[in-house]
């Protein structure tokens, strides 16, 4: 497919094509303006290709019409390099939010909520507010919030980008966690130690042009 | 559960905001107000034109020296007109009695006026008052004709005048309506921009647009009912201080405004800002917030 933004002088994804399989591990890299965060929004749907379709959960996106996207994105979880959290609102209250606006009651977020907090490892600090906690923590509240509705894919925008390589490494874990329950998880970054350290399929993308696809690969 | 929140956060998201809403709220009730009055003066002419003009006349004054031939004459072409209900003579006695029951405040006049000089005439009910202007045209040149006057030429003087004002207050209400329009579109962006963290999440993880959006919707649509609230109770008001108070003395040419009326202007009123409020909450959003 190609993505072309309005005045842009080049396309920046240009006859890109890739097909992930249901519980990949994915990263995409390349520098900056490559347009590895273009693949994100065209999974999401926040953005339309000009040229060819967007496949996602054997649903074909580019067709959908706009009224049938937010349902779509419940099956996709979201952990951006900002963690989007809501700062008046405490860890428990940031990730049942998440729930209770796509019409789950309060009594399974009760159920639910405590679980996935625990399997982020933050059993314990569900009263605290975001910003009473580390940048660490506060991606895994994020995770844990993509993650309660259990997503068929995980999608995550360099979601070490503002954390230091200690804790970059422990958020890793806990994709790779997620990932082992069966949820493809769809990674942009441009860390390479993390790619490194990682071993899974790496796509490189140059210019908007895919300039490599490696099962377990390297930053390179 | 989901009603709930939307409830608690068109509450927590007009609180938020509290100036703009009351003035939302002040602008709303005055352009309600002016429709109300407006509406209720339309039926107010309505129902006056149909009791006056019912018992519209219009008078043949009759020369100072008419003959009792033409006088017959003119009476007989009177009951053979098909445009007539029915005519009555007055002669000058009547005339004159009834110029005394008229101006009995005021000594001076009748004392100065005799028996004498006030002419004889004919009183006609016309059975479409509408016809005047044929009456007229048709007995203006009989023989002993002095003057034909017209109750319904100075009646449609005071209805002119009391279009004009239900004019003036229907585009009072609609100016005041812009000025509604335009706090109700600035209140949401607002509302729209303090809850962005809010409905950048909601986007993302899924939340229905019409979830996303009933809250500020509402929060518009409350703003409406509470205006139109106000403007009933200003209508009733109204109602008390100038046709009960100080307009009292015209009662009896003013048709009475009932309760009923005003009761019946309030859902038209309620049903206008509710509509507007959110007709144009929505239109914001869709600018605004792109869900």
């Amino acid at each position: 497919m190609t993505k072309t933004y309005p005045k842009a002088s080049r396309p920046s994804l240009d006859n890109v094509s890739v097909s992930i399989e249901k519980g990949e591990f994915v990263f995409f890299i390349g520098p900056s303006g490559s347009g590895k965060s273009t693949i994100i929004k065209l999974l999401l749907h926040e953005v339309s290709p000009n040229k060819g379709r967007v496949v996602v959960n054997s649903k074909d996106v580019t067709s959908m019409r706009s009224w049938k996207r937010p349902h779509f994105r419940r099956s996709i979880g979201c952990v951006f390099q900002d963690f989007r959290l809501l700062p008046n609102r405490t860890a428990y209250e940031n990730v049942a939010f998440a729930l209770e606006v796509i019409g789950k009651t309060k009594a399974v977020a009760r159920r639910v909520v405590p679980e996935v907090l625990e399997l982020v490892g933050l059993g314990g600090k569900e009263h605290r507010y975001p910003h009473e906690l580390s940048g660490g923590e506060q991606q895994r509240v994020a995770v844990a919030r993509a993650f309660v509705n259990r997503p068929l894919i995980l999608l995550a925008d360099e979601p070490t980008g503002n954390l230091d390589p200690d804790t970059s490494i422990e958020i890793m874990r806990l994709l790779d966690r997620i990932n082992r329950t069966g949820t493809t998880v769809v990674m942009v970054t441009h860390d390479s130690n993390i790619v490194n350290q990682m071993r899974r399929r790496v796509i490189e993308i140059e210019s908007g042009r895919i300039v490599r696809d490696q099962a377990r690969g390297v930053y390179g | 559960m989901r009603v709930k929140y939307v409830l608690s956060e068109v509450l927590v998201g007009l609180w938020r905001n509290v100036t703009m809403t009351i003035a939302m709220i002040i602008t709303m009730a005055v352009s309600l107000t002016m429709l109300g009055a407006s509406g209720l003066m339309y039926r107010q002419v309505d129902d006056m034109k149909d009791l006056y003009y019912k018992n519209i006349q219009v008078s043949i004054f009759l020369d100072q020296e008419v003959s009792p031939e033409q006088r017959d004459a003119l009476a007989a072409q009177l009951e053979g007109d098909p445009l007539v209900k029915e005519s009555i003579y007055v002669n000058k006695d009547e005339a004159y009695k009834r110029f005394q029951e008229m101006f009995q405040d005021a000594p001076d006049l009748l004392s100065a006026v005799k028996a004498d000089s006030l002419p004889e005439s004919f009183r006609l009910t016309l059975n479409d008052p509408e016809q005047y202007k044929s009456i007229y045209d048709q007995y203006k040149d009989t023989e002993g004709v002095d003057e034909i006057v017209d109750q319904s030429r100075l009646l449609d003087k005071i209805f002119d005048i009391l279009t004009a004002i239900q004019n003036i207050a229907l585009a009072a209400a609609i100016v005041m309506a812009v000025a509604a329009l335009l706090l109700v579109a600035n209140t949401i962006q607002v509302a729209a921009y303090s809850k962005r963290r809010e409905v950048a999440v909601m986007k993302l993880v899924g939340a229905s647009n019409w979830f996303i959006q009933a809250p500020f919707v509402l929060e518009a649509v409350v703003a409406g009912l509470v205006g139109s609230l106000l403007g009933l109770v200003a209508l009733i008001a109204a109602k008390y201080l100038l046709f009960d108070g100080s307009l009292q003395a015209l009662q009896g040419l003013l048709s009475p405004v009932s309760w009923g009326d005003i009761l019946f202007m309030f859902p038209l009123m309620a049903g206008a800002g509710a509509l507007v409020s959110a007709v144009t909450a929505w239109v914001t959003l869709r600018f605004y917030l792109r869900v």
